[in-house]
């Protein structure tokens, strides 16, 4: 229980510093972000309405005050930008980036499960050194290069895959949706399974060494049972963490990688909204990407427990 | 993670000490491998150029028109070939020579945010990790906010906001102006690489006050002061040389990142970024516009990765957490 | 026991090593752990192979099973199992061997053990594996082994993980899990050295009763020559790779012959002593595998040692009694608990040692 309210504390401690931050940041020596807000066409009547309603004239923590109570009510205001409420704009791009990134996660551990385990198996055979190889590029690969050289291949010279990924969600056209979702899904991907794949097989090669793999193989147990069951398992927590820790790289990956695909979700709202000078929706998307990378850390700091027992009983008595 | 193997003690075994395991199979420590002296020879190949590119003659100015039989080439009228080796880009510029003028800007944009990061990284883990308690709470609470918010995010916002405030628009404040563009990503960058780089070192410096010998000084009364600038930040340097250059190709990466997303150095100092962001919605018509920086880009990453990589081996760094 | 075992003869040669050798290939060259290597082994026996660490004597239960990795591994030399030779099998028909014929118990219950997985599914696994059981079929049987090597509270055990028992407990679960299959031959390597003093008799007597039970061969690998004293049939002393002496167990002890045999044996802590005597350990380390000293390899560290003992090396040679082997070229005369003399085996007495078998 303890641990629970301390990871909790710890949420809050960063999620109130950040956003706040994001408040100061972007009302730092703007003299009347209503006008801003609103664009040049705006009536004065309007700017007054809505710097009343989010209290831009008041002291910094005033107005953080209200944003909070704006969020706890679900009242996310409205952009003027987008000329529609906050909340129906970010059902709009929302599920986007989401799907982007869940994709990207998902595609660079299948990518990386097996080839971690394979190497790590077969050490130092044409294999390993083949996947090492390949890794090494990949995790030194940057994004945009990586982006560029796949429409290049994939899509200006083959022509299988759209430049211009519209998004289009897999319930309304799943062929067409993952067609236009591939290329920057591998885009985010292919760098973060390298480094999974590195972090996996190194992990692997520990514990393969372990004698509780001796024993179970001594069993007469297949290998694959043995790789799959006995060593994958207790190799899990560097790649465990490392997801954790990349999530928030890869958000950041997917502001670019929406730009460079023409997808249209968080990034290129922040984007957007960062140029035009809308502190409101800036702010909300930033609380949203920092609530996605602390909840995804704290869930994964859950499933340490439920991979290994020691922790649990340690966390039970702690 | 322990940095610092043990040398096989000199000291007879006793035989009723329960032996470990019998020795495993030890791999034989790979010679510097090739791919360190390719690396390094690009790396100094692009430095060279990039310092001396004004002496040399084969390096047009970025600024410089070039003409295909007296006509303007502007429109990517001219492909790679041996007037234009990487071809010329929608200006009618010579895509080498913007490469190589870009590659100043990106390095040393790269180097210097590296060195500050490296710098306050290193002293936040330092004191993080030495003197735990609460300078470690407060640490790790920082580290954790920087952590927090995605990086390319971070950066934007910030780049974007000093810009915005340097304008002399009505109603703002005009402020800000000695804080040059070029300036501003360094200090951008160099904020990226903290978070990570004082984990890190702060993970190092907890297993090493841990050894016996910063014990020992600690028995023999030394100083904290003296603990850490004798004994703790020595054994940190194998590390850090290695974290470096692994850091120095990420921060290359997120400038070029930047700069693809509108947020680079002045206008008329080229980059690679901005040069990919300039000429990839043209990819179908000129790929070599495009091309040439990337590949120039990924190039100098790699061979930067390869060194970190070759020094980590080297010292027999364990990977440490990416 | 609900288990049906196969029909096998009551006694006849179970396994059946000859000049073995296995060796690791490393930047330095070769390390030739196991160095031609010959024992043979009674159906329902227990033999002990004793040595410093180092030694070899891990490396050699390894080979003999086949468990090493092939990779950065030769080996030369016979192994018969069941009169049938085992040493050129697949690791896909080593699995027939592994867990049902043959099983092994290692030193530290903790480490060897899957720390995230339940007791139960543990020794369920060879069940499953070798035997075909059901998961229901499976789980019984698991209970009535873990019933078998003294565990209270079977029952409840199976859904508990290895860190939730204690030290002795632990190693019983191993038996366990080595018991499950009926193997005709177990290798027990180390299995008191992590152990409290107290338990260690106890899982000694546990794998006497069990093996006694199963008619089961046994092959005890330790350092201590105190462990092997009670609990086998037969010791071989190994040094550096090799055989540098073998004899039933009672012929060991009262005619040992090798200079090694006999500071091991002083190493050991006797009742008898003052307590804070201090104990004697062999000045100097085991040699380099890679290129062993020319001679005996026990010479640099051997204080009888002469000229022809660095030259020349030692064959293994018959004593007095016909299965007795040693190979010295000046063997101590009378060895074993009545001569005390041993005790002056080192003369440096800047090799403190201070924790004795007793541990």
């Amino acid at each position: 229980m303890r641990y629970a309210a301390q990871k909790t504390a710890q949420f809050l401690i960063v999620f109130v510093i950040v956003t706040f931050g994001v408040l100061v940041a972007m009302r730092l020596g703007v003299n009347d972000p209503a006008r801003r807000m609103l664009g040049g066409t705006a009536t004065q009547a309007n700017i007054d309405a809505v710097t009343a309603k989010y209290h831009l004239n008041s002291d910094y923590f005033t107005q953080y005050f209200y944003w909070v109570k704006n969020m706890l009510t679900l009242d996310l205001g409205r952009s003027e930008i987008f000329s529609t409420d906050v909340r129906t704009l970010l059902r709009q791009k929302v599920p986007t980036t989401l799907l982007l990134t869940i994709y990207a996660v998902v595609l660079a551990l299948l990518i990386a499960l097996p080839v971690a385990v394979l190497s790590a198996y077969r050490r130092d055979g044409l294999f390993d050194k083949s996947a090492g190889f390949f890794s090494f590029a990949f995790v030194s690969i940057p994004g945009v290069v990586l982006g560029i050289l796949l429409l290049l291949v994939f899509s200006i010279h083959f022509h299988w895959f759209p430049a211009n990924s519209n998004k289009i969600y897999p319930w309304d056209n799943p062929l067409q949706s993952a067609k236009n979702f591939f290329l920057p899904t591998l885009t985010l991907a292919l760098p973060i399974s390298a480094i999974f794949t590195r972090l996996l097989r190194g992990d692997m090669i520990m514990t393969l060494q372990s004698d509780f793999i001796t024993l179970a193989r001594a069993k007469g147990v297949s290998p694959q049972r043995v790789l799959w069951r006995h060593a994958l398992r207790s190799s899990v927590f560097s790649l465990l963490t490392s997801v954790g820790l990349q999530l928030s790289g890869l958000l950041g990956g997917a502001v670019l990688v929406e730009s460079l695909f023409g997808l249209n979700g968080l990034g290129q709202m922040l984007l957007e909204s960062l140029l035009r000078g809308d502190l409101l929706v800036i702010q909300t998307a930033t609380a949203i990407l920092v609530v996605g990378v602390v909840f995804t850390n704290l869930a994964i700091d859950l499933l340490y427990a439920v991979v290994d027992p020691r922790i649990r009983l340690a966390r039970a008595l702690g | 993670m322990t940095l610092i193997t043990d040398t096989t003690s000199m000291t007879p075994t006793p035989l009723d000490v329960p032996p470990a395991a019998e020795p495993l199979p030890k791999r034989s420590r790979s010679k510097i491998h090739v791919g360190f002296w390719i690396a390094l020879a690009w790396v100094a190949a692009l430095l060279l150029m990039a310092i001396f590119a004004d002496q040399l003659s084969f390096i047009r100015l970025p600024t410089a028109a070039v003409k295909n039989h007296g006509r303007s080439t502007a429109g990517y009228k001219l492909g790679p070939g041996w007037n234009a080796w990487f071809g010329v880009d929608s200006t009618g510029r010579d895509v080498f020579s913007k490469v190589i003028y870009g590659a100043r800007t990106t390095l040393k944009v790269g180097l210097w945010s590296t060195v500050i990061g490296l710098l306050v990284g290193t002293f936040m883990g330092l004191i993080a990790g030495y003197f735990k308690g609460t300078y470690d709470r407060v640490i790790s609470i920082v580290v954790d906010i920087m952590l927090a918010v995605p990086p390319l995010v971070l950066a934007i916002i910030i780049v974007y906001r000093v810009g915005d405030l340097q304008q002399d628009r009505p109603g703002n404040p005009g402020i800000l102006k000695w804080f040059t563009r070029t300036e501003q990503i360094t200090v951008v960058l160099s904020l990226l690489a903290i978070a990570p780089l004082a984990r890190i070192v702060r993970a190092l410096t907890m297993s090493l006050a841990q050894r016996d010998f910063v014990l020992a000084a600690r028995s023999v009364g030394a100083k904290n002061f003296r603990i850490i600038t004798r004994e703790i930040l020595p054994n940190l340097i194998p590390a850090m040389m290695s974290v470096a250059f692994t850091g120095l190709a990420l921060l290359i990466s997120a400038e070029a990142a930047l700069a693809f997303l509108g947020f680079s150095v002045e206008t008329g100092t080229p980059t690679w970024g901005k040069m990919i962001n300039a000429s990839y919605r043209d990819m179908d018509k000129a790929w070599w516009a495009t091309l040439f920086p990337s590949l120039v880009l990924f190039l100098t990453v790699l061979a930067f990765n390869v060194i970190g990589d070759r020094i980590a081996r080297h010292y027999d760094i364990r990977e440490a957490a990416l | 026991m609900s288990r049906n075992y196969p029909t096998r003869p009551e006694t006849g040669v179970l396994l059946d090593v000859e000049d073995l050798a296995t060796g690791f290939k490393t930047g330095r060259g070769l390390v030739r752990a196991v160095d031609g290597v010959s024992l043979k082994l009674d159906r329902g026996k227990a033999l002990g192979i004793v040595g410093e660490s180092g030694s070899g004597k891990t490396i050699l239960s390894r080979s003999i099973m086949g468990l090493l990795p092939r990779r950065g591994v030769v080996r030369a030399g016979e192994v018969r199992f069941e009169g049938a030779r085992i040493d050129q099998l697949t690791i896909k028909q080593m699995r027939q061997y592994w867990g049902k014929e043959m099983a092994m118990i290692f030193q530290d219950p903790m480490t060897s053990l899957n720390p995230l997985m339940k007791i139960g599914a543990q020794i369920t696994e060879p069940l499953k594996t070798h035997l075909g059981m059901g998961r229901e079929t499976a789980s019984d049987t698991a209970e009535k082994l873990l019933v078998d090597v003294g565990i209270p509270e079977a029952h409840r055990r199976l859904n508990q993980y290895p860190h939730e028992l204690s030290g002795g407990m632990r190693q019983r679960v191993m038996i366990a899990i080595a018991m499950a299959c009926g193997p005709t031959m177990l290798f027990a390597d180390e299995p008191t050295t992590a152990l409290d003093v107290t338990v260690q008799a106890q899982i000694l007597d546990l794998l006497e009763e069990q093996r006694r039970d199963r008619n089961m061969s046994l092959i005890l690998v330790t350092h201590d020559l105190g462990v092997v004293a009670g609990h086998t049939d037969e010791i071989v002393v190994m040094y550096a790779g090799k055989i540098v002496e073998k004899a039933p167990t009672g012929v060991l002890f009262s005619q040992m012959r090798h200079p090694y045999t006999e500071a091991l044996l002083a190493s050991i802590p006797k009742i008898e002593q003052p307590s804070h005597t201090r104990l004697h350990a062999i000045a100097g380390r085991p040699p380099d595998l890679v290129n062993p000293p020319t001679g005996c390899r026990f010479a640099p560290r051997c204080q009888y040692a002469q000229d022809r003992c660095r030259q020349q090396e030692p064959p293994l040679t018959a004593g007095d009694h016909p299965e007795h082997a040693y190979a010295c070229w000046f063997p101590v005369v009378t060895g074993g608990f009545d001569r005390p003399a041993a005790t002056d085996a080192t003369t440096d007495s800047n090799v403190a040692v201070t924790i004795g078998g007793l541990r």
